[in-house]
């Protein structure tokens, strides 16, 4: 890959516009999640062109991540990088995504439970009575161990320690994998086997339980999915030799990514499947 | 007593790369079996079922709480970034606030 070569007295800028376009193609897909299956498919189009535009419009920046090892920009808040600090707050709408998608999940099960009222649509399903509990308690487990990895990939990052740092990134990569892995078994089995579906479900259980139980999990599998995808550059870059003691920025940001997503699964493995 | 507690603590609030990762980790796991306990019947005392969503919830925070300060570092990190999740926070209170009020029943 040609590194591009910048004009001299020019001065570099980080500044772009396809954020927007990401963004945009986000609501226009949602928008047809519930609406049109056209306009789904023209979301889905706009955000991966929006995607592939940033990264190639980040790869003609000199300082792009893209040719060999990065230094923390500073951000202009003490001891927070420009970076650390950006996925902070995006971790912050993080957080208000996945409440809006549990609060809506909750929403509809205080309404429509309650016998003799006119929204009651049947019982919510008791734990263990649709779901394998015990199988996504092991997941549960996997996905600790999965944090645990990441944060010891990190120290050994800052100690310098090459040789742990590919070791404890491989197996939280591998981890991640085996908690996708499981998870779609389990999809298959309660919407295949045990006939869970978008619409209805078994027992006369409350046909919302399905609805609730996909969205919720399923929002956060994909979630898991991207932190796969980018534990799978980084532990690549580590392999290549791509971060030292003193600049591993973005082990520490891919960490912090796959921490919440544990976090958030702390809280859909109570709500979703123990309560 | 209060002295063994400072000498502990002590080292964490400097630079010294000894964290309690693996600690944090056997907490986090043994949490979770308690959980699951509670939740699977004949393995704990019946517990009343709002109590027991109570215990979960209040269980699972305590652990997502530990992973936050622990293996996101924000136990480490300048005391104002705390701010930026707890904006986020605030606003699914305002959430939960708006969706308690349209799920009670005239």
């Amino acid at each position: 890959m040609a590194h591009p070569e910048v004009a001299r007295g020019e001065e570099e800028h980080h500044g772009s516009a396809w954020p927007f376009v990401v963004a945009i193609g986000m609501a226009i897909g949602y928008v047809g999640l519930v609406s049109d299956l056209r306009l789904l498919v023209a979301g889905i189009v706009i955000f991966v062109g929006g995607v592939g535009g940033w990264v190639h419009a980040d790869m003609q920046r000199p300082s792009s991540a893209f040719y060999g090892v990065v230094s923390a920009v500073e951000s202009k808040f003490p001891r927070v990088s420009a970076r650390k600090l950006a996925m902070w707050l995006f971790l912050a709408t993080e957080i208000m995504f996945f409440s809006a998608i549990i609060g809506a999940s909750w929403t509809l099960r205080l309404r429509t439970t309650i016998e003799g009222t006119p929204d009651f649509q049947g019982p919510w399903a008791t734990p263990n009575q649709i779901l394998n509990v015990p199988l996504t308690g092991l997941n549960t487990f996997i996905l600790i161990c999965s944090s645990l990895t990441m944060v010891e990939a990190l120290s050994a990052a800052e100690r310098g320690d090459q040789r742990k740092l590919k070791l404890f990134l491989t197996a939280t990569l591998l981890f991640g994998i085996l908690f996708l892995s499981i998870q779609a078994y389990e999809y298959n089995k309660i919407y295949f086997e045990e006939g869970l579906t978008f619409v209805s479900a078994p027992h006369e259980v409350n046909p919302l339980y399905g609805p609730t139980f996909y969205a919720q999990t399923g929002v956060h599998g994909s979630h898991v999915t991207a932190g796969v995808l980018g534990l799978a550059y980084v532990t690549r870059r580590a392999y290549k030799g791509g971060f030292t003691k003193e600049n591993h920025e973005a082990v520490e940001l891919a960490g912090l990514y796959w921490h919440f997503v544990d976090v958030v699964w702390i809280f859909l493995f109570t709500i979703v499947y123990l309560i | 007593m209060a002295e063994t507690a400072v000498a502990t603590r002590a080292p964490a609030a400097e630079h010294v790369r000894k964290r309690p990762y693996l600690l944090v980790f056997g907490t986090l796991a043994a949490v979770t079996a308690v959980e699951l306990a509670i939740t699977t019947p004949g393995y704990f005392p019946t517990i009343e079922a709002t109590l027991r969503v109570v215990v979960l919830v209040t269980l699972s925070t305590m652990k997502a709480s530990l992973v936050v300060a622990y293996y996101m570092h924000l136990r480490y990190e300048p005391r104002w970034l705390l701010l930026i999740p707890l904006g986020g926070l605030a606003l699914v209170a305002v959430l939960v606030a708006a969706l308690t009020g349209t799920s009670t029943h005239p």
